[in-house]
Order: C-alpha cells, then sequence, then structure tokens
C-alpha cells in the first residue's frame, strides 16, 4: 500500500439548510476542498459521493454526478457510497483505498445529507422500521433507547453516573460553541443537561444528537504528489473498516466493532491510544463517548464515566476528545458527517483550529459507527491521520 | 390482559416467532445441532459453523432484566412514555422487549430482576384489530406502566 496525504478539506457550516438545494451544500464543499488544495478540478481521476438516505431531494441516486457536473468533474468514475451513519467514513474510505493500492493518484470524496426537510416521522421509520429480522424497531427500540439502555447497563457494572453522562455534553457543547462550523453554538452546563427534558431515561435532549444539514469534502493524493497541493499534508496512518458481530452472550457495554476496529488501526499504524493527541468519535448520544473512551482503548474498561469527569477527555487532557464539539453540537448529518469529522482531525494538525486548537497536536484519531443491529453497530470505521 | 386472556389466538406481530410447545403458545428458537448455539428468531442456517442441522425449541419464558430504559419518545404505534429492556435468556440470548406490569418504574426495575413473558396486544392494524406480541414483566410484577 502506498502512503495516502489529504491535501485539500472542505466543508459547509452544519444546521438547517431548507432555503438551499443538497447539490448547492456538496458544491460549496466541494469547492472549498479544491480550493484549498488549489487543485485543477480536472485533475482528479476518481470520486466518491457519501448520501446515506434522499429524505426528499429527486436524482439523488445519481448525486456524485449531479454535484461534480458543476465542477467540469465528469467522464471518471464516480459512485455514490451509502452505509447508514459511517457513509462519509465510508465514501472517504474508498477514495483512499483506490488511492493506496495505485489504481489512480488524486480523489476526492464527500458526504452530504440534508435531513431537516423531511418529517421526522419519515426519518423514525427509515431508520428503525420492519425490515429488521428481530421487528426491535417495531416495538420500541429507537437511537435514543438503544444508548440509553448501553448506559443504564453500563451505570449498573461500573458506577457510571448522570452525572458523568451529562459532562459529555457539557463539554462538547462548550467546543461546538468554538466552532462556527457547528449547528448548536450555545454552551450548556451538566446541570443544566441534567434538568431537561428526558428523552430516553437516564439520557436527556442535549445527550442526544440533532439532525441536520451540511456537506463536507477532502482531496487525496500519493505521498509523493502531496508536495504539489499544500504544505502541511496529513498522512492517512490506519484506514479500518468492521462489521458487527451482534452478540448475545456478553454484557451490553460495548461495541464488538469499535474493539476490534481499534485493535486493527493501533496495529496497521503501529501507534496505540497513548500516541493520539486528539480524537474525534461518534457522540451520537452521551452514553456512546463514554463507551468509545473505553473501547478505543482510551482509558480502562469501566472508567469511561471518570475519563470525561476527571478532564482526560477535555482540552489539556489526556486524549481531547470531539474539539469540533462532536455530533452533539454538528448534529448528525449522516452522510457528511465522517468526512467532517476527518477534516476537522485534519485542521487540527494543520494547526488551523482556531479557539478550539489543540496545541502541538501530532496525530489524530477519526472514529465513525453505521447503523445498529441488535446489540452492536453495524459498521465502525477508524481512520488514524498524522502530521 | 395477560396469559390468561390470550391464549396464543389471534394475529401476531410475527406468526414466525412463535408455537404451541407443551408448555403453551412460547417464543420458538433454533438449536444447532453441531453447536448447540441458540437463536431467535429461527434462522436457515447456523450462523456460527454452518454445519448442523437446525431443531426448533421453546425458549424459556422466564429471563434476566439485562438493562432498561423508559422511552418519553413516541414511535409509530407506541404510546408514551413506554417501558423497554434487553431479556437475558438462559438459552443464551439477549431478547429486546417491551416491558410490561412494572409501573413505579423507578422502584420496580432493577436490572438483573427475574422477568417473565407474557403474550399481549403490540399494537392495533389499521382496521383496529389487535396485533399480539411477547412482552416482559418483573416476576414480582407491579401495576401496569
Amino acid at each position: 500500500m502506498r502512503e495516502v496525504a489529504i491535501v485539500g478539506i472542505g466543508g459547509t457550516k452544519f444546521g438547517k439548510h431548507t432555503e438551499r438545494s443538497i447539490r448547492d451544500l456538496a458544491l460549496e464543499a466541494c469547492l472549498k476542498a479544491i480550493r484549498d488544495a488549489n487543485i485543477k478540478p480536472k485533475d482528479i481521476e476518481i470520486a466518491y459521493a457519501g448520501n446515506a438516505v434522499q429524505w426528499e431531494w429527486g436524482q439523488g441516486l445519481a448525486i456524485g454526478q449531479v454535484v461534480l457536473r458543476e465542477l467540469g468533474i465528469t467522464k471518471i468514475p464516480i459512485t455514490r457510497v451509502e452505509n447508514a451513519c459511517a457513509t462519509g467514513s465510508c465514501a472517504f474510505r474508498e477514495a483512499w483505498y483506490k488511492v493506496a493500492t495505485g489504481a489512480c493518484d488524486i480523489a476526492l470524496a464527500f458526504g452530504v445529507e440534508q435531513m431537516t426537510v423531511a418529517e421526522s416521522i419519515k426519518m423514525l421509520t427509515i431508520v428503525t422500521g420492519k425490515q429488521f429480522a428481530e421487528r426491535e424497531g417495531d416495538m420500541g427500540l429507537s437511537p435514543p433507547a438503544l444508548f440509553a439502555l448501553l448506559a443504564r447497563r453500563h451505570m449498573e457494572e461500573f458506577g457510571t453516573t448522570r452525572e458523568q453522562l451529562a459532562m459529555v455534553a457539557a463539554k462538547n457543547r462548550k467546543y461546538g460553541a468554538l466552532n462556527p462550523d457547528a449547528q448548536l453554538r450555545n454552551a450548556v452546563t451538566t446541570e443544566e443537561v441534567l434538568n431537561e427534558r428526558m428523552i430516553c431515561d437516564p439520557l436527556t435532549l442535549s445527550q442526544c444528537c440533532p439532525r441536520g444539514d451540511g456537506a463536507a469534502a477532502v482531496i487525496l493524493t500519493t505521498k509523493k504528489l502531496a508536495n504539489r497541493y499544500t504544505s502541511i499534508p496529513i498522512y492517512v496512518a490506519a484506514s479500518v473498516q468492521v462489521s458487527g458481530t451482534y452478540p448475545d452472550d456478553r454484557s451490553f457495554t460495548f461495541f464488538d466493532t469499535d474493539v476490534r476496529g481499534a485493535k486493527a488501526a493501533y496495529e496497521i499504524a503501529g501507534l496505540g491510544p497513548e500516541d493520539i493527541d486528539l480524537a474525534e468519535v461518534h457522540d451520537c448520544f452521551t452514553s456512546a463517548e463514554i463507551v468509545h473512551y473505553e473501547d478505543l482503548g482510551f482509558c480502562k474498561k469501566g472508567e469511561g464515566g471518570r475519563f470525561v469527569e476527571e478532564g482526560l477527555s477535555d482540552r489539556g487532557g489526556k486524549i481531547p476528545v470531539n474539539m469540533s464539539g462532536g455530533l452533539l453540537s454538528k448534529g448528525h448529518v449522516l452522510g457528511a458527517t465522517g468526512v467532517s469529522q476527518i477534516i476537522e482531525v485534519v485542521r487540527q494538525l494543520r494547526g488551523q483550529a482556531g479557539g478550539r486548537q489543540v496545541e502541538g497536536a501530532k496525530v489524530g484519531l477519526q472514529h465513525n459507527a453505521g447503523g445498529f443491529i441488535h446489540t452492536d453497530t453495524g459498521t465502525c470505521v477508524i481512520h488514524i491521520l498524522k502530521r | 390482559m395477560s396469559m390468561n386472556q390470550h391464549n396464543g389466538e389471534g394475529r401476531f406481530i410475527e406468526e414466525g416467532w412463535f408455537k404451541k410447545f407443551a408448555e403453551g403458545m412460547v417464543l420458538v428458537g433454533s438449536r444447532c445441532e453441531a453447536c448447540k448455539k441458540v437463536f431467535f428468531p429461527k434462522k436457515e442456517v447456523c450462523p456460527d459453523c454452518f454445519e448442523g442441522e437446525l431443531k426448533e425449541i421453546p425458549l424459556s419464558k422466564r429471563g434476566k432484566l439485562h438493562s432498561y430504559t423508559i422511552s418519553f419518545m413516541s414511535l409509530p404505534g407506541m404510546k408514551i412514555p413506554y417501558a423497554v429492556g434487553f431479556i437475558e435468556l438462559p438459552e443464551g440470548i439477549k431478547l429486546f422487549s417491551i416491558l410490561t406490569d412494572c409501573k413505579p418504574y423507578e422502584r420496580v426495575l432493577k436490572v438483573d430482576m427475574e422477568m417473565e413473558m407474557v403474550i399481549e396486544k403490540i399494537k392495533q392494524d389499521e382496521s383496529g384489530n389487535e396485533i399480539l406480541g411477547y412482552k416482559f414483566r418483573p416476576v414480582n410484577k407491579g401495576e401496569k406502566l
């Protein structure tokens, strides 16, 4: 495999963009990434378009071509990628794979989603509908319910508290307030989070990520060509994608996908959790972030609650997590989420993260989970990026 | 309503989930005769070893409450608030289930408590007909939620 570098990044603000088309959102992100890399659109040899669901807009099955036509990117292979909540990361990974294996030298990956145009009941039906074998969604299992079940068992086995769960939201919203591209830009205190409306006990409103609209894009090339486009190439030290095992025989306090994915990623990168300077992880709910600390090896099993309480996942801590504000602040914009996490890590490693910069960051980890199936996530994608 | 009123007569949410055994209408799983692993819902082949014949077996009506939550967020056909959880069955299955007879939940529901299966109305179809399914309730049951 060849070493691959990220040489261009671009993204829109996440939030409500009902006045714009999904094509327009994706176009903004791609154009920013192309200008960031100072690359000619016609030099791009392959492109992947991450888009999970066409909630309203038509012609979505050809969204890659529809968007890239506007930039004169035609003729080349362009493919739409879908993999639930990990859609964006999988689009990125396909682009990385083509460059790493030598199939081409320059690739574009973007992710886009426009969710606020859909009725929430329609979204819930798509996400939790009857297609599941166990019909769990048909019997009341929503995404917040699943992550509440994870929280409850974790509280029981390890003494994790409601306060510790709420602290994850308070931390991430503090950094969301510093991120101009985040959807929710007001900080909230732990106390406020605890007193909010209950969604699925013990998860209150701010402990559940909002949906949103937005797009993010990256340009990848080889290590050899990277210096043509940027003075600070960011290298992909590991790219791992795994699917779930949905275990019945183990306690529901972890994700098997995370554990196997992290182990593989550290091995490939020749690095360990002790080398990670910051991480963007899939904080769809606060309990998820606490479990990810453990599954990714940032702390020991059962110590995730204390990890946040002691400030170890805050800036200045052992491994600052979700300095972008995370999904809890940005919103979970399915197709765009994974690519957006990657561009935040790139910004941090370039030293361009403004008020939320982790000083001297050299290695960053990105973690994106996709879909929930029974006791596991369907997909887990992990990237380790380095300067 | 409980098993007393519903002897398994009526329309089930999934017909293939239930079967009448000597112990009455219960959930039916499949056990691989080679690796002995049990699955629910029934499988076509053993996804673990791909070797053995699959045999239909009745699943235990009792299990432990592995985790639970009370949802205040509505889903189609669900009246809020409602309680759901994972039930750990002796066959090694974590079964997602609606929980019933557990009010007030803060006092009644405890992780690892003993639960039992009942067949009850889950929801109504478009014509107003009852759709039956399984739920679990504490063995020492509380009031209806």
